[in-house]
Order: structure tokens, then sequence, then C-alpha cells
């Protein structure tokens, strides 16, 4: 399913692939990352792994919920070696919370590898 | 079936991600790209593999299966390690942001450091201390298994060098103090130690656990 949205008019994850296509781009465009992981995974999430089952649809990797005015963002990724992780995290963060300007925001980073 | 016990938080075990190294098999190849537990578990497993490949080209191809105890310390801790853990805090730069490291993932590449020197592979790597707090004063401890013919001080030594390096840039950790234990020395029987033995019996085993 695809669904194109404009900007404000968000409402929850499950009508939000969209943005969180963007900011799946938009992360992966951070110097340092090296992979992104899906933010709830499958085996957390019963209903989504139904969900998944039974339509074949691939859960977006980057979590995006909340309304149109502010959204909360989960990602989960990998960083190299060559840049120090803690850093790569802040600027994911940052270049979301620029991406999704004037909106408001609250972003969530999960470093869960560190390594080639 | 696998047991709780011997399953990673996806449900995959170690024997079924080593039948894959093995075979290329498995039941759900996808998921492999999307869980970096897998890819740990994978990662660890191939330089195993080539730690024994090393082994098995030394004089201890004829010395029995002495390491396969030290072998299953390993995989048991691999088994522990490879979960993501307690989440460690990293400073944000909006206070609106969280950020966090997995311990998991700080496990992972302790490993890989120590796995990386020659003719060395990680057993235990433990981080002791209250994670979850910044600035909490933390223990890294790591047992090493190191095959015979290397230098034992020196490889503890550049591998607590190339771990505080390594923490320091990766990490927002305190780290007070890194603990390097050599576990276990694999080395061939000596002369002395020989008990002839007819033609069809396998050379003893000589291990060394040094605390």
């Amino acid at each position: 399913m695809t669904e194109h949205l404009e900007p404000g008019s968000i409402q929850s994850a499950g009508a939000s692939p969209a943005v969180a296509e963007e900011l799946l781009g938009v992360i992966q465009g951070v110097e340092g990352v090296s992979a992104v992981y899906p933010a709830q995974p499958l085996w957390q999430s019963i209903a989504g792994a139904a969900m998944a089952a039974v339509t074949g649809e691939i859960l977006p990797l980057v979590s995006v919920t909340g309304d149109g005015d502010a959204l909360a963002v989960k990602a989960r990724i990998g960083v190299g070696t060559l840049r120090p992780a803690p850093s790569v995290a802040r600027e994911v963060a940052g270049a979301v919370r620029t991406h999704l300007l004037p909106r408001d925001a609250a972003v969530e980073v999960y470093v869960v590898k560190v390594g080639p | 079936m696998n047991t709780p016990e011997d399953s990673l938080d996806c449900g995959h075990s170690l024997a079924e991600l080593s039948t894959y190294l093995d075979t290329g098999e498995i039941a759900d190849p996808a998921h492999l790209h999307s869980c970096p537990e897998c890819q740990a578990g994978l990662a660890s497993l191939r330089r195993l593999s080539q730690l024994g490949s090393e082994l098995l080209t030394s004089d201890l191809a004829d010395a029995g299966s002495g390491h396969d105890d030290w072998m299953q310390s390993i995989l048991d801790n691999l088994r522990l390690e490879l979960r993501p853990g307690r989440s460690i805090p990293l400073q944000a730069g909006n206070p609106k942001d969280t950020l966090w490291e997995t311990e998991g993932s700080i496990s992972a590449l302790i490993r890989s450091v120590a796995d990386a020197l020659p003719g060395t592979a990680a057993g235990k790597c433990r981080l002791h201390g209250d994670v979850t707090t910044p600035g909490a004063g933390i223990t890294v401890d790591v047992e090493i298994a190191v095959v015979y013919g290397h230098p034992l001080d020196e490889r503890a030594e550049e591998l607590r060098r190339e771990l505080a390096q390594t923490l320091a840039f990766q990490t927002e950790l305190n780290i007070e103090t890194i603990n390097i234990t050599v576990r276990d020395v694999l080395e061939p029987p000596s002369a002395a130690d020989q008990v002839p033995s007819p033609p069809t019996s396998p050379a003893p085993t000589t291990r060394e656990d040094q605390p």
C-alpha cells in the first residue's frame, strides 16, 4: 500500500508510511550509519507479525507515531567503526528533527550494532 | 526444538546460525538482514571457525578434543551476550530526544576487538556496574583463550590498550578498569609428558587454565 500524505496530515503510525520512508532515507544518509533495523522487531509485535503474515506488507523500518503537530520517531541503527557511535546517533536525531520541521518531534535512536 | 535458554530474543538459536554458515539454509533468510543480534552471532561464529581452522592446522590436530570445553564455554557466553541487554544512555543534542546504545552491541564490539588479535578468541565479555546511569564507574571483564605460541603478556596488554581506545571512541561509558584474563591456553603436549601409546590412540591434550 502506498499512501502519499501532505505535511501535517499524519494521524498515526499506520497512516504515515510515506514519512517513515522519507526518514529512512534521511537516516541512511547520515555518515557512519551502516544499517537501519526495524524499530519494532516483528517478534515483539504479535499484531504486526500477524498483519504482515496475512497481507505480505513490509512494515516501515522507522516508526513514526503521533499527530501532525507532535511526532514520535523511533529508529534502530547500526554504526560502522570509522565514526563515534554517540556522535552518529546525535546526528541521526538532528537530521530527523530538521527534516520534520516545522513540526515538533521526539526522536529515539537505538544503536544496536557497532562494527562492520 | 530450541529451549528459551538456547535461543536469542528473535527466536533463532546459535545452532541454527551455525547450520546456516555450513549449508546456507535457514527458514527465513530475510530475517538475517534485519536482526543485529543474528548478524553479531554469525560474525562471532565465523571468527570461531577461523580460529578452529588455526587449531586444526597446528600440532593440536592429533591432540584429541581438549578444546571442546573451551569452545562450549564461548558458545554459552555468546548465547547470553547476543541479547540486547541493558540500554546505555547517550547524551542527546535536544532534550526531547533519547539516544541509547544496547549492551549487546558493546559486548559484540568488545568481542570483535579481542577476536581480531591473532590466535585469540574472546570468552566471557561483561560490563559490570550501572551502565544505565551516565558517568557511573564501569569495569570491563574479558576472558580470552590464546593459541599456544602467542605471547600471553603482550597479547593481554595489547588487548587492554585497544579496548580502552575503542570504548572511549564508541561509547560514553566511564571505564574505570579493564580486566583481561587468559582463561585457556591450548598447547601441544611436551615430549616429557608424552606417554608411549599404541599407534591407534590419540596423544593426550594438555590444557592449562590460568586465573
